[in-house]
């Protein structure tokens, strides 16, 4: 993570600030910052979502490509994502200082996304065992404003919502070989669906207590955090892959409480998430014109 | 399809050599048919060799064999870290890098990936183990080499690295333990082999859980219950209860994973009496080794001491006299 400077004076404070349940911006250790999130904003992109939790800035854009499927798995598409530090976001970025970074969160979205439960890869095919889409999900890193894991999942959740796979025929040609026609409306598309897709939530551990969404202030105070993947199926929250990092460890009890933190934590944002992604694409989504003699 | 004949080897405990070129979803099907499935979960290690101090090149190597998988571990001392990518911390900089041998994975396009990934989530695993205050603005390399893979990679890789941490006379907080155990279509299996992971690895699982496309009613019926699956790694330090690393993947119920968590701590326990045992029986031989050495510096100063007595006795001119040889030449 970048690297703020504090002294030991000013690390006691937010330690204290986490003991009495009041954080240096006034939160609790359950709150989280303030949100902005927009999507469909990259015209070159197939789905893209701009997201900004206080001083934590992303932007997600999908391309799409058409790729052959992996012989064992015949019927599913293929997700790849790639994760990119601008040095606008710190110094330390430049040149190749943020690949250690970008490396954590391109593995730890790859492990959450890696179960079929999680991300329905049967969406992306197009004939099994021929053709299938490969999603490139690319995620730029903008400012860094502490915790990244669960600013990039929700970004790169909501860039998957904002995606149109444009609808796909096929006709079959002579010696099975098939010929793809890819619809020229742009309104002719289908879309993802992203009930299951999990978000990343981030427990951190302050002195003795457990809170989410750090800032960049507390990650340097923190001794560990867990990183928990939250799918929701069915109103239940599943867990799709956890690890810790920052370089502690913790009790058991902790870790099971840092996890049902997680999961709680986890369920109320993918809830409000969905709300707002709707609410924003009937506000603002696109309209299909309507048409007007023979005229497509 | 091409199919070659399994060849039986004694020197791998009866294990085949596996030479099958190429797995539909089909064979992944049959294989996990033909597996034994556990009916109850015994939460112990499988046989295991470790030896301390494999090589001399290095302060501290360590060799583990954890049934088939083996894996040799290699720390140097710590050494200053370069200018020029110094992170501003007030600690040591762990650097762990995971090699696979030439040999050990036939699969040879995902090895760099894999590489990458063990190397990431090993050096995490270590970092909380080693007292890296100790050693402000240097950095410790851990190397790791794979010679063979058979499922529980990382925590394989995690127990050699503790016992070669130690060898190389590094400062810990505690022993560091770890283990492996997943669950697939409701079966737990602790310290699952490759073959297993496999399955549940790269959504090949996917389509065995989700069912054929055809079976829309059956599908239905299994959107009722999800299909839990899923790979939990944790490493311990016991002496506080202190869980270093856990990584869990595939998709899982919470409490299933306090389940998983619970078996792998049992396993962790009676690693830790081994790796405990063997550390002993290293810090014994080593004084052995000692001991002997200096049963001959003792030797050695005798025979100096013999000989300056002499000195003292005869005199300088008449010892050397007496101790040189005369040269054949010379007398002539």
């Amino acid at each position: 993570m970048a690297y703020v400077a504090l002294s030991e004076a000013e690390k006691t404070f937010i330690l204290h600030g986490v003991e009495e349940d009041f954080r240096c911006d006034g939160r609790s250790r359950r709150d989280y910052r303030p949100m902005e999130l927009e999507t469909g904003l990259v015209s070159n992109a197939s789905g893209s979502a701009r997201l900004r939790l206080a001083n934590t800035d992303i932007l997600v854009g999908v391309k799409t490509e058409i790729d052959v499927p992996n012989p064992l798995t015949p019927e599913f598409g293929k997700l790849e994502f790639f994760v990119d530090c601008s040095a606008n976001a710190t110094p330390e970025f430049e040149g190749r200082g943020g690949s250690n970074l970008a490396q954590e969160l391109i593995l730890s979205l790859q492990n959450a996304y890696e179960s079929p439960l999680a991300f329905d890869y049967r969406t992306l095919c197009l004939i099994p065992g021929q053709q299938c889409w490969k999603l490139y999900i690319d995620i730029l890193i903008l400012e860094c404003g502490g915790n990244l894991h669960d600013a990039v999942s929700l970004a790169a959740k909501a860039a998957l919502y904002n995606t149109k796979l444009p609808r796909v025929t096929a006709t079959l040609l002579d010696a099975g070989i098939t010929d793809l026609i890819i619809s020229d409306n742009p309104y002719d598309c289908t879309r993802i669906g992203i009930d299951a897709l999990p978000l990343l939530v981030t427990v951190c551990k302050i002195g003795d207590y457990c809170l989410v969404d750090p800032t960049a202030e507390e990650e340097v105070c923190s001794t560990v955090s867990m990183v928990v993947s939250v799918s929701m199926r069915q109103d239940t929250p599943y867990l799709s892959g956890t690890h810790m990092t920052g370089g502690g460890s913790m009790h058991r009890d902790t870790m099971l409480n840092c996890i049902q933190l997680g999961l709680s934590m986890g369920e109320q944002l993918n809830k409000l998430l969905l709300k707002m992604l709707q609410s924003e694409e009937t506000r603002v989504g696109p309209k299909r014109p309507k048409t007007v003699g023979f005229l497509k | 399809m091409l199919r070659v004949t399994q060849t039986k080897n004694t020197l791998l405990d009866g294990a085949t050599i596996d030479s099958q070129l190429y797995t539909t979803p089909q064979d992944c099907e049959d294989f996990f048919e033909s597996i034994e499935k556990p009916t109850t979960v015994v939460a112990a290690p499988r046989p295991t060799f470790i030896r301390v101090g494999v090589l001399t090149t290095v302060r501290g190597s360590a060799y583990m064999e954890y049934g088939n998988t083996k894996v040799m571990a290699i720390v140097a001392p710590p050494r200053e870290l370069i200018r020029s990518n110094v992170r501003r911390v007030n600690m040591g900089v762990i650097n762990c890098y995971v090699n696979f041998a030439a040999f050990a994975s036939d699969d040879l396009e995902a090895v760099p990936e894999r590489e990458k990934h063990l190397s990431s989530m090993l050096t995490k695993a270590l970092q909380p183990l080693v007292c890296r205050n100790e050693f402000v603005n240097f950095q410790l390399d851990i190397r790791v080499l794979i010679l063979d893979d058979d499922g529980c990679l990382l925590s394989t890789a995690i127990n050699c690295c503790g016992v070669a941490l130690i060898e190389c006379g590094i400062s810990t907080y505690d022993l560091i333990t770890a283990s492996t155990a997943c669950i697939y279509r409701d079966h737990v299996f602790v310290n699952p082999t490759a073959k297993v992971e496999e399955l549940l690895w790269q959504h090949r699982a996917g389509n065995a859980l989700l069912g054929s496309s055809s079976k829309s009613k059956e599908e239905k019926e299994e959107q009722k219950d999800v299909q839990q699956h899923g790979l939990l790694i944790i490493a311990s330090m016991e002496t506080f209860e202190q869980l270093a690393q856990c990584q869990q993947c595939g998709y899982l119920k919470p409490e299933t994973y306090v389940q998983l968590l619970d078996f792998t701590l049992e396993i962790n326990k009676s690693l830790r009496q081994l790796i405990k045992r063997v550390l002993t029986e290293r810090v014994k031989e080593q004084h052995v080794l000692d001991m002997r050495e200096k049963q001959l510096e003792h030797q050695e100063d005798q025979r100096l001491a013999a000989i300056i007595e002499k000195l003292q006795q005869q005199g300088l001119h008449e010892f050397i006299q007496s101790n040189i040889k005369e040269d054949p030449y010379t007398a002539k």
